[in-house]
């Protein structure tokens, strides 16, 4: 500007100043509010950058199967996909507010309608803009299909513009491929991956894996742009369970407990299937059960495992382990006779009574009758203390120890302080007392496998993703339970149940020596605190082949409606759950010809039911009858005795050449063997009165 | 740095003096021997180099997803930058005078090119038609804009002398001609390089001695039409209001300058360094627009008040040669050359640290583009010729020692030791 007039020069001068004076304003401006932004906030920014780009993923392991002794699945993890939505994503290059609504809608409807939803629901969770949307989770494949095809720009028809921001993401989703089988055991997973009753809760720690969290960095559009660590799923998925569980076993289990429940209208059934040389357990099963799949529809009663939860007076089955405690202790000989007191015992204030009225009987006759004198006699000779640790020594009143939640360890001694003399002579028989059905299948074992107690076992193994065994549990004797030869002698006893005579008969079979016991225990009534007249807890505990014995099975029906007596209703349930369990696995029938060659069964109602529901498929033996045949030779039909007096009802009864057994007075409410039974000439009717009300 | 303005032969020598003819002040006939202002030249290198690793640093991301080309950005920058480097020296030797005959030619063709772009001739993105393809080339004609307005409103304003101060002559014409600038800018839309020709028009207006009456009352029309703008175009709209609500539209329409801001903010004082930054990951346009944020974040508040400094030494030294420019033609040259890079800078900075809504403006030299980086170096280059025209032989400079006594002996002889010096001979010229 030196050709300007010095006057016009200066004013420029001065203008420029002016200006650069108003720029470096802006730019000091600048600098101040970047050292505020910069070093004042900087740390806080730096926070929240950092927790804008770092995920924390929590890498969600694969949890582990559960399987049964020969590798069949029976909890598996499968992924499931499930549709999320990035909706600024999905509105990328869209600004105007009204087009974007407009966008919305459109998907909305298009979304709705691939995922069977409400197109407003949608609407309303996608106008709220977020970054991340579950639209619908753990979705069928054909919906996870039709999303691709919504998302994918070359599959559109003309005019229609693919979704954009969508994506599909697995999520691991539990499955049991069985359904109700073994529902109760193996329990269930929350949606939020954590096991929740059973085998899942127990074991969850195990099956669940390690919840690995791996620190990575996304990217505007959501996508890792790279993770620290290494991804060894393997190394981070969740264990297997080997269950001791025979997958087939527990299928014969379930349906056998199934018919029985529905015919004998029970409250509960419950059932175990143990190896009493490894303490393996089987199959164990009760009823109700339900489907661990839709774990939200069934009733929380149902989801209870029986088996090792409810202690019940077990009755009669207690003579087996007062028996083997007397042999053991040395106060009671094989061979010693002991009077029976005519039926009717009086101890103290209270009378005793026994279904079959004898007088001097053998051991394993008092055993086969069920005698209930002949046991207190031979308990109370034994002595309180004895009794009592060898009940204790048979694993009763403590835990089995079964990896299942919610384990009730019955009651020896519900006072707390050692037997009266009433109280031993009841404990002997199995009132008074109270124990789990596993408890009893435990120590039953112990006298099939010659006195050992073993510790059963429920899960066999634990092995990591890549097949190495990480936990094992090899067959482990808790204790001598009693000495071996007390064992095989009691065995031989107890084959007497099931022998003609014994109570047991029903229980056996074909080809197999049967051992067992039965019982039919009166529940005491929580109203009353008496014992119920019409409650009962019938059972059957036994195990077969006697003489070298593979399996036990305990069979316990809670309050069947229709029929009572163990021998009856259990042990039928017993030889069919054996018969099938044998020749599942396969175990040769033994040479020695069946003790009782012709034992009618035509009476049992759980025959019909099972032939109409599974015709043929269990070939039963020729001896079986329908109800409606001709009674086979030397055999009688029980009349109908119902609502007659005494007087008559004997008459009636006596007339056909039964004997009959009076309990109670008054009316004929119940009888045994059921009206209609066939039944050998000469075997006894019991019958039961009670005074019209 | 032996560039010197090169002696043409006759024919050259004629043009030259024809397109020099109406100014009163003559090309220094000494010019060509004086260093060009090493500072300004120096500053300008270091902020197209700076630029370079810049864009590298923040584009490796978008390279990769878009282009599968972590270098995709950066081969195409240093192309530029060689492009850009080699006429700045080029037009640094050119005398700027020459640029005098040029102006209308060039004034027309870059109005074509703008009102093509607006005819619907041009090439999309980011929803604005902001460039004309040429071949493979894609150019900016906002950008070429820029430079042509400062060189017409320099010659208009010089030839116009006195005239300025009149509303018909001197103000009213410049802004017509700015206002069809605008207003084409406008239409592509591109807010912010209309606001940048809007605030240099006021800005040599201003400096040419235009009534300050009338550059206000401008500027309030002009406010009233970017209010109307805003108002009328329910995207800017939204925009605004999102500026003005950072924090509840930080996940949709204030996305980019809540991003910007926390990109500074996470650098702190000294920054995560050089290529450590990743806010690129959430920053859309990291390496064009908001290439200031990853700067912050990547060399903290240190880098970025260092940025400032060069950016501030930029303009001084450009507000310097226009001081010392030998003609009027060559100060408003010089001046609008530096406010065009000084409103530039600052306005894009307040942008990215979220002062300013967002508007699309190129941070000068550092940001991404090839027209942006192109157009500021053929500018810096003129500056840097008028930087080299302004200074004088020390011979001049040397008084002769008994002078130098008398001298001091009159007080009244200027405020300034050197500049009643410098200038004297000039003023002799000019009355």
């Amino acid at each position: 500007m030196r050709n300007l007039p010095p006057e016009r020069a200066k004013w420029m001068r001065l203008r420029m100043g002016i200006l650069c004076g108003i720029l470096a304003i802006g730019l000091g401006g600048f600098v101040s509010s970047a050292y505020r932004v910069q070093v004042e906030d900087g740390p806080a920014w730096r926070e929240t950058a950092l927790n804008q780009r770092n995920r924390r993923l929590h890498v969600e392991p694969k949890r582990g199967s559960v399987y049964d002794r020969n590798g069949a699945s029976l909890a598996i993890s499968v992924e499931v996909p499930s549709v999320t939505v990035d909706v600024v994503e999905l509105l990328r290059g869209v600004e105007k507010p009204d087009l974007q609504a407009e966008l919305i809608r459109d998907a909305s409807v298009r979304l709705a309608a691939a995922l069977k939803l409400d197109a407003n629901e949608v609407q309303a969770k996608l106008t709220s803009k977020r970054r991340f949307i579950w639209l619908k989770r753990r979705i069928p494949g054909d919906e996870a299909a039709q999303i691709r095809v919504l998302g994918d720009p070359k599959a559109q028809a003309p005019g229609q513009k693919a979704i954009k921001g969508l994506s599909i993401d697995g999520e691991g989703k539990r499955y049991y491929p069985g359904r109700e089988l073994l529902g109760p055991v193996l329990g269930f997973v929350a949606p939020d991956g954590e096991g929740k009753d059973g085998l899942e809760l127990s074991m969850n720690e195990e099956l669940r894996g390690h919840l690995e969290e791996m620190h990575g960095i996304r990217d505007r559009a959501g996508r890792m742009i790279f993770s620290e660590g290494a991804t060894d799923e393997q190394a981070l998925a969740g264990h297997d369970v080997h269950l001791a569980i025979d997958e087939g076993i527990q299928h014969v289990v379930e349906r056998e407990l199934d018919i029985a429940q529905r015919t004998y209208e029970t409250k509960g059934a419950m059932l175990v299937v143990m190896d009493p040389m490894t303490g393996e357990v089987l199959s164990l099963a009760s009823t109700p059960g339900y489907n661990p799949n839709d774990y939200g529809d069934s009733e929380v009663e149902a989801r209870r495992d029986r088996v090792i939860s409810d202690r019940f007076e077990p009755g009669s089955v207690m003579k087996v382990f007062t028996f083997s405690a007397a042999l053991a202790a040395g106060s009671l000989k094989p061979t010693e006779q002991i009077y029976c007191e005519k039926g009717t015992y009086k101890l103290a204030n209270v009378t005793i009574h026994d279904t079959h009225v004898s007088e001097w009987l053998a051991p394993t006759q008092i055993l086969a009758k069920s005698s209930n004198i002949g046991t207190l006699k031979i308990a109370l000779n034994l002595g309180e203390p004895g009794l009592y640790s060898a009940f204790r020594r048979f694993g009763f009143g403590e835990a089995t120890g079964l990896p299942l939640p919610g384990e009730a360890q019955g009651v020896l001694r519900p006072k707390g302080r050692p037997w009266f003399e009433v109280e031993t002579a009841n404990a002997s028989f199995g009132q008074g007392i109270s124990v789990t059905t596993m408890q009893l299948a435990v120590a039953m074992s112990a006298i099939a496998n010659g006195g050992k107690l073993m510790e059963p076992i429920l899960v066999r193994k634990i092995t990591d993703a890549r097949g190495n065994v990480v936990r094992e549990w090899p067959p482990h004797v808790r204790r001598e339970a009693v000495p071996a030869h007390v064992a095989k002698m009691m065995s031989e006893m107890l084959t007497a149940v099931v022998e003609e005579g014994g109570t047991g008969v029903e229980a056996a079979m074909n080809g197999y020596r049967v051992a067992g016991k039965t019982a039919t225990a009166q529940k005491a009534d929580p109203a009353t605190g008496k014992y119920s007249e019409d409650k009962y807890t019938a059972s059957f505990v036994g195990f077969v082949p006697a003489e070298k014995p593979r399996l036990v099975v305990a069979v316990v029906l809670d309050e069947p409606m229709i029929g009572r007596y163990g021998g009856d209703l259990a042990g039928p349930l017993f030889r069919r759950v054996a018969e099938s369990s044998l020749r599942y696995l396969g175990v040769p029938p033994s040479n020695a010809q069946p003790h009782i060659g012709q034992v009618s069964r035509t009476n049992d109602p759980a025959d019909l039911a099972l032939a109409t529901l599974k015709p043929k498929k269990l070939a039963d033996p020729p001896t079986e009858n329908t109800m409606m045949g001709p009674p086979p030779p030397n055999t009688v039909r029980v009349p109908d005795a119902s609502g007659l007096a005494a007087r008559d009802a004997v008459r009636a009864v006596g007339s056909v050449g039964l004997v009959p057994e009076i309990e109670g007075t008054g009316k004929l409410v119940r009888q045994n063997p059921q009206p209609g039974s066939p039944v050998p000439k000469g075997s006894s009717v019991r019958l039961v009165f009670e005074p019209a009300s | 740095m032996n560039l010197r303005n090169v002696r043409r032969a006759a024919p050259v020598e004629a043009v030259k003096n024809l397109v020099s003819a109406p100014l009163e002040a003559r090309p220094n006939e000494e010019a060509s021997q004086r260093p060009v202002d090493l500072v300004l030249a120096a500053t300008v290198v270091a902020l197209i180099g700076f630029g370079v690793v810049m864009v590298y640093s923040a584009s490796t991301v978008q390279g990769t997803t878009q282009h599968h080309d972590a270098q995709f950005f950066l081969k195409r920058q240093g192309s530029f930058a060689i492009v850009a480097l080699a006429l700045f020296f080029l037009t640094s030797v050119i005398d700027y005078h020459r640029l005098y005959k040029l102006t209308y030619p060039v004034l027309g063709s870059v109005g074509v090119l703008l009102v093509m772009c607006v005819a619907g001739l041009g090439h999309s993105g980011g929803g604005a038609t902001r460039w004309l393809s040429v071949g493979p080339v894609h150019i900016q004609p906002a950008e070429l804009a820029k430079l042509a307005l400062v060189s017409w409103l320099s010659y208009s304003l010089s030839k116009k002398a006195e005239k300025v101060k009149t509303f018909t002559v001197g103000f009213l014409p410049h802004l017509l001609v700015a206002g069809v600038f605008v207003v084409l800018c406008m239409k592509q839309p591109d807010f912010g390089s209309a606001v940048v020709l809007l605030l240099l028009t006021f800005t040599m207006l201003f400096v040419a001695g235009a009534k300050v009456g009338y550059i206000l009352g401008a500027t309030i029309m002009g406010s009233g039409f970017a209010v109307l703008s805003i108002v009328s175009k329910s995207y800017r709209y939204a925009r605004y209001l999102a500026w003005m609500d950072m924090d509840a539209h930080r996940q949709d329409l204030a996305y980019q300058p809540f991003q910007s801001v926390m990109s500074f903010g996470s650098g702190g004082t000294f920054g995560l360094g050089i290529g450590r930054g990743l806010q690129t990951l959430y920053l859309p346009e990291a390496h064009n627009d908001f290439v200031a944020a990853i700067v912050g974040e990547e060399l903290g508040f240190v880098g970025v008040l260092a940025l400032c400094a060069v950016f501030f030494t930029l303009v001084a030294r450009g507000v310097r040669a226009a001081l010392r420019a030998p003609d009027d033609y060559g100060s408003f040259l010089a001046f609008g050359i530096s406010a065009m890079f000084g409103i530039q800078a600052v306005l894009n900075l307040s942008v990215a640290l979220a002062i300013l809504p967002t508007k699309g403006l190129t941070l000068p030299f550092i940001s991404y583009g090839g027209s942006s980086l192109i157009m500021n170096a053929l500018a810096a280059g003129v500056l840097l010729n008028v930087s080299r025209q302004g200074e004088k032989k020390a011979i001049y400079e040397t008084p002769a020692p008994p002078e130098v006594a008398s001298r001091r002996a009159e007080p009244e002889e200027g405020e300034g030791m050197d500049e009643p010096l410098l200038d004297a001979p000039s003023y002799e010229g000019a009355e």
